[in-house]
């Protein structure tokens, strides 16, 4: 029995529906409303990011009993129908972030989400920096203006609980079990340090699907890779703010 | 004779970059004339489908599918954070 102020966010990215899966997550979700005030997925709903796909992932999503925020990761981007996709979703009734955030009511208490996609780049000491070659000034700025957006966003947001979705990680600790010459690509510390100086409650991501599921900012914020390889089940429930415990 | 890592390597970006599979998260290994595929997918069909992919990437080795299937399990315990 949780305690009627408990706020409980159940957590799940990767979970990459193709056609043949319609229905299958679908029924892992049945009872979420006894478990879980709000659904939030983490990116890679999509294998390639089909249009067919996005039907699939809205389906799955569509009238659940709590409210669902999601990102889209970059599976959902491969065949450059993102915007579509989020579209289709948000016809679903899912609330679909993009370096913006959102307010949920959860009973007497207010949630805040703020994210995205997120981008990559790398963690401290080990990082591509904003320097020669265009290609790579680009992909380095993209990833600082994502970090900026949620900061500001963060900033804005009134809110008792306040929960940052990305689909690339923030940190390094739950990337162990990748291979460290992918780093750069699975995330950016820029999302920790934006997300340090607004502060906040819980950070959610997903995309590294061998990484772990626990780890921490520099700042001390926590953070779940919540990539359904990692979990191995069909969502985590993180309960925040539960005074006296069960 | 191809060195065996850059085999490995367009077989890896086969099953990364072909539409039927779109998967990065498989290790190749080739030993002689065996190539191994092991790693971890949602599906029996992606399985089969990587195997293929590998298959048309490096027709000439003898295929072994390791790949593991592992469906997600039911939510399990919630976790306080305080
Ligand atoms: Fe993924
Ligand atoms: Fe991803």
């Amino acid at each position: 029995m949780s305690i009627l102020t408990d706020l409980r966010i159940a957590a799940v990215g990767d979970i990459h529906l193709g056609e043949d899966d319609r229905g299958r997550y679908r029924k892992k979700l049945e009872g979420i409303e006894d478990r879980a005030d709000v659904l939030m997925v983490a990116g890679d709903l999509t294998r390639h990011g089909t249009m067919e796909e996005g039907q699939v992932v809205a389906d799955e999503l569509r009238g659940l009993p709590i409210p669902v925020v999601a990102v889209l990761g970059n599976h959902d981007y491969h065949s450059d129908l993102q915007y579509e996709i989020a579209g289709e979703l948000r016809d679903a009734g899912v609330v679909v972030l993009d370096d913006d955030g959102t307010v949920i009511q959860c009973g007497d208490r207010k949630l805040g989400v703020v994210g995205g996609k997120g981008f990559g780049g790398g963690f401290a000491g080990k990082c591509a920096s904003e320097f020669g070659e265009r290609e790579i000034k680009n992909f380095v700025a993209h990833t600082r203006y994502i970090a900026e957006s949620w900061k500001v966003a963060l900033k804005e947001i009134v809110a008792e609980e306040r929960v940052v979705l990305s689909h690339y990680s923030p940190i390094k600790e739950t990337l162990e079990g990748e291979p460290p010459e992918i780093y750069p690509f699975l995330g950016s510390y820029l999302l920790a340090e934006a997300v340090d100086t607004a502060g906040a409650d819980l950070i959610l991501h997903g995309h590294a699907h061998k990484g772990s599921e626990k780890g921490m900012t520099p700042g001390g914020i926590r953070v779940r890779n919540v990539a359904l390889p990692v979990l191995g089940r069909a969502y985590a429930v993180y309960c925040l703010d539960c005074e006296g415990g069960l | 004779m191809e060195a065996p890592q850059y085999v490995a390597a367009r077989v890896q970006q086969a099953m990364a970059e072909d539409g039927r599979t779109h998967e990065l998260g498989i290790r190749v290994d080739i030993r002689g004339d065996q190539l191994f595929l092991r790693g971890q997918v949602s599906g029996p069909g992606q399985r089969e489908r990587l195997g293929q992919v590998a298959h048309e990437a490096a027709p000439e080795l003898h295929l072994h599918n390791e790949i593991q299937v592992v469906e997600a399990g039911e939510p399990g315990e919630d976790e306080h954070l305080d």
